[in-house]
């Protein structure tokens, strides 16, 4: 039986099936973001297991209307990765209620359309159409959680041009990607 | 606009929130405008969005069997230890508490309505405790025991008195049947919210004789390389 986002969502809290169901859909990617940060495979499956397990234990705050089941459980498990890569041990993230987590990817109807139905492959392509330039900035910030000044430093480059890249660079993927899908987003 | 900040600036500042580059001295000032500015919030939600596509771009690497035991082991071990509450319990609960309602008179009231439910029903209706079958297993250090709930899975095995492991070892649990070579069907983990380590036995244990756990390298083994840590008979007592 193939279960929706929405069927997964609302059993999340209710029985170890329903994180069984998230980590089958979702055990994947979220095991490739936290390689993709950490570099380590050991860390990497920590950070996985933690993060389903807060939302075992914390219960989902996720709201299908508000962005996509792939983009939320993605922002738990990086914020644990980039939490461990920068060895901060002031934040327990374990401790701390899901709903500080900005786990909610907190966005319009229409662009929780848009999550839902971009590809892989779509994504890709929109990011491979970015100088390469604004492509690292924004891979330092988010794969690497590199702060503005320290990717300014490693880019030797000035604090306002990094704003500008990745300002930028958001601003062209959202234009690509609302390219690729069929959404009335574009009109709001 | 009210403050000193502008939409463009805020933009800039929004955007690098979205991947996590924002310098906490500007958070403050960002917050401030977004506070009154819904357009703002608005682009802060679409910037968040679309730096939370960004891992659909990666080349699934897919995990390792292990971890999805590991969780799942975890997950069952801690729905096991906070079990449903009992009817019973949920009707006491339900009363509300009062100088002259104690306790006892909550338990007789209940007693009258069991009983009531009991005898207008042929005395076959009263909900009934789930049935669960536990089997002891014990080793040198270690004694536990394997649930077996009334549906027959998953089985939860608890276990203490084991010693921790370095990261290159995993306590492995093999189902053994009466002929033939055992079966690795789980890992313990130590789980801090039961105290002790715990393991999801899934599948039936229908023609097992017995269950035991071994030292093996992380990831396990094919078949059992260490002498038994402890063990049990799947036999009732």
């Amino acid at each position: 039986m193939h279960l929706s986002d929405d069927d997964i969502v609302r059993s999340i809290s209710a029985s170890p099936e329903g994180i069984e169901a998230l980590y089958d859909r979702y055990g994947g990617l979220a095991h490739t973001v936290a390689l993709r940060i950490l570099s380590d495979r050991g860390a990497a499956e920590d950070v996985v297991q933690e993060s389903f397990l807060a939302v075992w234990r914390r219960g989902s705050t996720f709201q299908s209307g508000r962005g996509s089941l792939r983009s939320w459980i993605c922002t738990i498990v990086r914020n644990r990765a980039i939490d461990r890569l920068r060895g901060d041990r002031h934040r327990t993230r374990l401790d701390t209620p899901i709903e500080g987590e900005s786990l909610e990817p907190a966005v319009s109807d229409p662009w929780a359309a848009v999550a839902l139905e971009l590809s892989g492959e779509e994504v890709r392509k929109a990011l491979a159409e970015l100088p390469p330039e604004q492509r690292q900035t924004i891979e330092l910030a988010y794969y690497g959680g590199y702060s503005q000044s320290e990717i300014a430093t490693a880019m030797e480059v000035p604090l306002g041009t990094v704003k500008g890249r990745v300002r930028i660079a958001l601003d062209k993927l959202r234009a690509s990607l609302a390219d690729r899908v069929e959404t009335p987003w574009q009109t709001q | 606009m009210a403050d000193a900040v502008s939409h463009d600036e805020v933009a800039d500042l929004l955007a690098l929130e979205a991947v996590g580059a924002l310098e906490p001295s500007e958070r403050d000032g960002m917050e401030r405008h977004l506070a009154s500015c819904a357009a703002c919030r608005h682009t802060a939600d679409e910037y968040a969005e679309l730096a939370s596509l960004l891992p659909a771009a990666l080349e699934v690497v897919p995990p390792p069997a292990r971890l999805r035991r590991n969780l799942m082991a975890q997950v069952y071990a801690e729905a096991t230890a906070s079990p449903t509450v009992p009817w019973w319990r949920r009707l006491i609960d339900a009363i509300p508490a009062s100088r002259t309602f104690t306790v006892v008179g909550a338990a007789a009231v209940i007693a009258a309505i069991a009983f009531g439910i009991w005898g207008a029903t042929g005395r076959t209706n009263l909900p009934q405790p789930p049935a669960t079958i536990s089997y002891s297993v014990s080793g040198t250090t270690a004694t536990g025991t394997l649930d077996v709930p009334a549906g027959g899975t998953p089985a939860v095995l608890m276990v203490n008195g084991l010693q921790s492991l370095p990261i290159t070892k995993t306590y492995e649990v093999w189902l053994i049947p009466p002929q033939g070579s055992p079966k690795g069907v789980a890992f313990l983990s130590p789980s801090p919210a039961v105290g002790g380590w715990v393991a999801v036995v899934p599948g039936s244990l229908a023609g097992y004789k017995s269950l035991a756990a071994t030292v093996e390298p992380a990831g396990g083994s094919p078949t059992p390389s260490n002498t038994e840590v402890l063990s049990g008979q799947l036999t009732a007592s």
